[in-house]
């Protein structure tokens, strides 16, 4: 009960005014801002960036076929398909090593392709064009007479262009709708490392260890609180985001929810676990160092390409960008987003249980809070 | 019936003991007054009391049980109002309350009641819904007494409740501790204004370098000087008063200078006949002598002569 009741003193944090405009006016004004200033280099093919992929035929036939398919074919701007002078095993190391965002190995029995976890979205679009083609190879040997009668009403009918759009990609504000959400959650990292100390410094510590109320019940209603508050944030900013500037969030609103609270979890597990791990005021530079690098390499202010170089190499390690990609994935990439969010949400859980556990276990041996 | 003893209570920080063997007895409807200066060991002895800190050694005894194999219990009948003002200002003062009587196990109507009967205790009825940043120092005072008591604890520790407030809030706080033992609290009373110690406390211990060197009531304590004597004499003006000639007057321990009374306060050794010569100097510093007195031994006294240094300038 006292959990609780320590869980609900913290909600009321709401009630500030100063507090209430940096959780919800500064990611709102920074969506807009961003949403709005970059939207050109989201206009068009340029969302994600040129889709590197590499192709390969190990059949002279299927490998003509798809280089004439990708002559004819109008709508693969954005996409650059280049062919492999490499073994396939050569080329697909080039596509794990973040080079390309796949490898198409065109065989006579069909297409596969190694796609790059890196490029959920992309890959999508990839395989989305893969399909078109390979709809288009089986049916053409399947009726041959029929596909290669020129200008034949059947031929017309039957072998069909169909669109080569890809599944649908995020615009400005769509893209910085999700990244100033997860910035915003990583900030929640800051106040965090200040939960404990602010009982502290307003000297109510030592009133609740003096109440017959348990350090760890203290700790839980804190972080239980903490939590519904910032929950309840950024249940509001997407909202706003979604209904005020039409942002897109997928229509898989369960799995968002999931992703975003694990990275609501971890934000203050870390601030949390570090403020027990470093004393004094170097636990705030040093969370507040590690949000700024995050942001900045987890494309907070701008997107970054997965295309191989150090930054983009840095920035897998950024929790925001494996957030995002998660929330990309399970928004644009459908099905099979799901399962790099499954990583997304284990990794963030698993390191706020590193983190929990280590502030827990100092908070035990320390007299008071 | 004891409601808290103290037994050999040690507490060390390293090798320095800042609580070192103390023990004392604190009686069922006593306000007991704890007198220290900085550091003396005071805080740490009441941090301990409250389970904010464990002792090196010893034994807190609450109502005849350990604290430290009964610490639930003693938490329920302690309330604490600490030295440094321990409220939320994002609460209301009546949410203050409710909140921290809350986690003694009130519910429901019984909660809500006795958090309105803190808060008219206090007199910040008025003020339930206002935040304290808006309120004053002595009104902010009496809201961390009023967390403190919504409870009813058998013992109420307070420490300092009267720093930096204004003369009516401290008049109010004063009356209110008087009256919290009248309905049945057992108070611990520390306080720098010795004056508010002499009015309240039935009893009082005097620590020093973190061990009991006097306890007793105040006229115990007083009576324990007995080599001292204080005159205060009255003057009409103190212009051209010489303190360092009367320094040097045989006995004569300390002089105090009270320009706006007046007066000139001189302790000197009891045994030592010097009146005639303290009146002497005056004259010869040109003093219109108004009036004499010899004063009691007051507790201020009793400290100074006891630890060597003056309370509010330690």
């Amino acid at each position: 009960m006292n959990v609780w009741r320590i869980a609900i003193k913290e909600l009321k944090w709401f009630r500030d005014p100063k507090m209430l405009v940096f959780l919800l006016a500064t990611p709102i004004l920074l969506m807009l801002i961003l949403g709005t200033a970059l939207s050109g280099a989201f206009q068009g093919s340029a969302a994600v960036g040129d889709i590197r992929v590499l192709y390969g035929a190990s059949d002279g036939a299927a490998g003509a076929r798809f280089e004439q398919w990708l002559g004819e074919s109008s709508s693969v701007e954005g996409i650059v398909f280049e062919k492999s002078e490499k073994e396939e095993d050569a080329a697909v190391q080039d596509v794990k090593n973040g080079l390309y965002t796949g490898y198409v190995a065109l065989e006579s029995g069909g297409v596969t392709y190694y796609g790059s976890s890196r490029s959920v979205m992309e890959n999508g679009i990839v395989q989305g064009m893969l399909t078109s083609f390979a709809e288009r190879f089986k049916l053409e040997t399947a009726i041959p007479d029929a596909a290669q009668a020129e200008g034949s009403a059947a031929g017309a009918g039957i072998v069909k262009e169909t669109s080569l759009q890809g599944p649908k990609r995020p615009g400005a504000m769509d893209y910085f709708a999700i990244a100033v959400t997860t910035m915003c959650i990583m900030y929640g990292a800051a106040s965090a490392g200040q939960l404990i100390d602010m009982e502290r410094i307003r000297n109510t510590a030592s009133r609740l260890l003096a109440s017959p109320v348990t350090k760890a019940e203290i700790f839980a209603g804190k972080i239980i609180g903490t939590l519904l508050l910032n929950a309840i944030t950024i249940a509001i900013v997407v909202l706003i985001s979604r209904y005020m500037y039409g942002a897109n969030w997928g229509s898989n609103w369960g799995a968002v929810a999931i992703v975003l609270m694990s990275q609501i979890t971890f934000a203050l597990s870390l601030g949390l676990g570090i403020s027990y791990l470093v004393k004094g005021k170097a636990a705030g530079i040093i969370i507040m160092t590690i949000i700024q690098l995050a942001a900045l390499f987890g494309g907070s202010y701008w997107q970054i390409e997965d295309n191989g170089d150090f930054v983009s190499k840095l920035s897998g390690y950024s929790p925001i960008t494996w957030t995002n990609e998660a929330l990309l994935g399970v928004i644009y990439g459908g099905g099979e987003g799901l399962m790099p969010a499954s990583v997304a949400v284990l990794l963030n859980m698993g390191l706020s249980v590193v983190m929990l556990a280590a502030a827990a276990w100092i908070m035990r041996r320390r007299v008071g809070l | 019936m004891n409601v808290l003893e103290l037994k050999e209570l040690t507490k060390k920080f390293g090798d320095f003991a800042a609580v070192d063997r103390l023990s004392l007895t604190v009686k069922e409807g006593e306000i007991f007054g704890l007198l220290g200066a900085n550091g003396a060991g005071k805080s740490t002895t009441i941090n301990m009391i409250a389970s904010l800190l464990p002792s090196t050694k010893g034994e807190i005894e609450l109502m005849g049980r350990i604290i430290a194999k009964n610490a639930k219990f003693a938490k329920t009948n302690i309330g604490l109002v600490p030295q440094e003002l321990a409220i939320y200002e994002e609460m209301t003062a009546y949410e203050n309350v409710h909140f921290f009587a809350g986690l003694y196990g009130l519910r429901g109507s019984l909660l809500k009641s006795r958090a309105e009967e803190a808060l008219a205790f206090t007199g910040l009825q008025d003020k339930k819904r206002s935040y304290p940043r808006d309120f004053s120092g002595g009104m902010k005072r009496r809201l961390n007494i009023a967390c403190a008591i919504a409870h009813r604890p058998k013992l109420i520790i307070m420490d300092e409740p009267t720093v930096g407030i204004d003369p009516q809030s401290r008049r109010y706080i004063l009356n209110s501790v008087r009256k919290l033992n009248e309905m049945g609290s057992t108070i611990i009373y520390t306080s720098h204004y010795m004056e508010e110690v002499e009015e309240l406390c039935t009893r009082i211990a005097i620590i020093d370098h973190g061990k009991t060197i006097a306890e007793g009531t105040k006229e115990q304590l007083k009576s324990i000087i007995t080599d001292r004597k204080t005159v205060g004499i009255s003057v009409r003006s103190t212009e051209g008063l010489q303190i360092d000639k009367l320094l040097e007057i045989a006995g004569v321990r300390e002089v105090e200078l009270d320009e706006e009374r007046r007066t000139v306060t001189i302790a000197s050794d009891a045994e030592v006949n010097n009146l005639n010569r303290m009146i002497q100097q005056l004259l010869e510093d040109g003093m219109e002598i108004r009036a004499v007195d010899e004063r009691q031994p007051n507790l201020e006294t009793v400290f100074l002569t006891l630890t060597g240094r003056s309370l509010r300038d330690s």
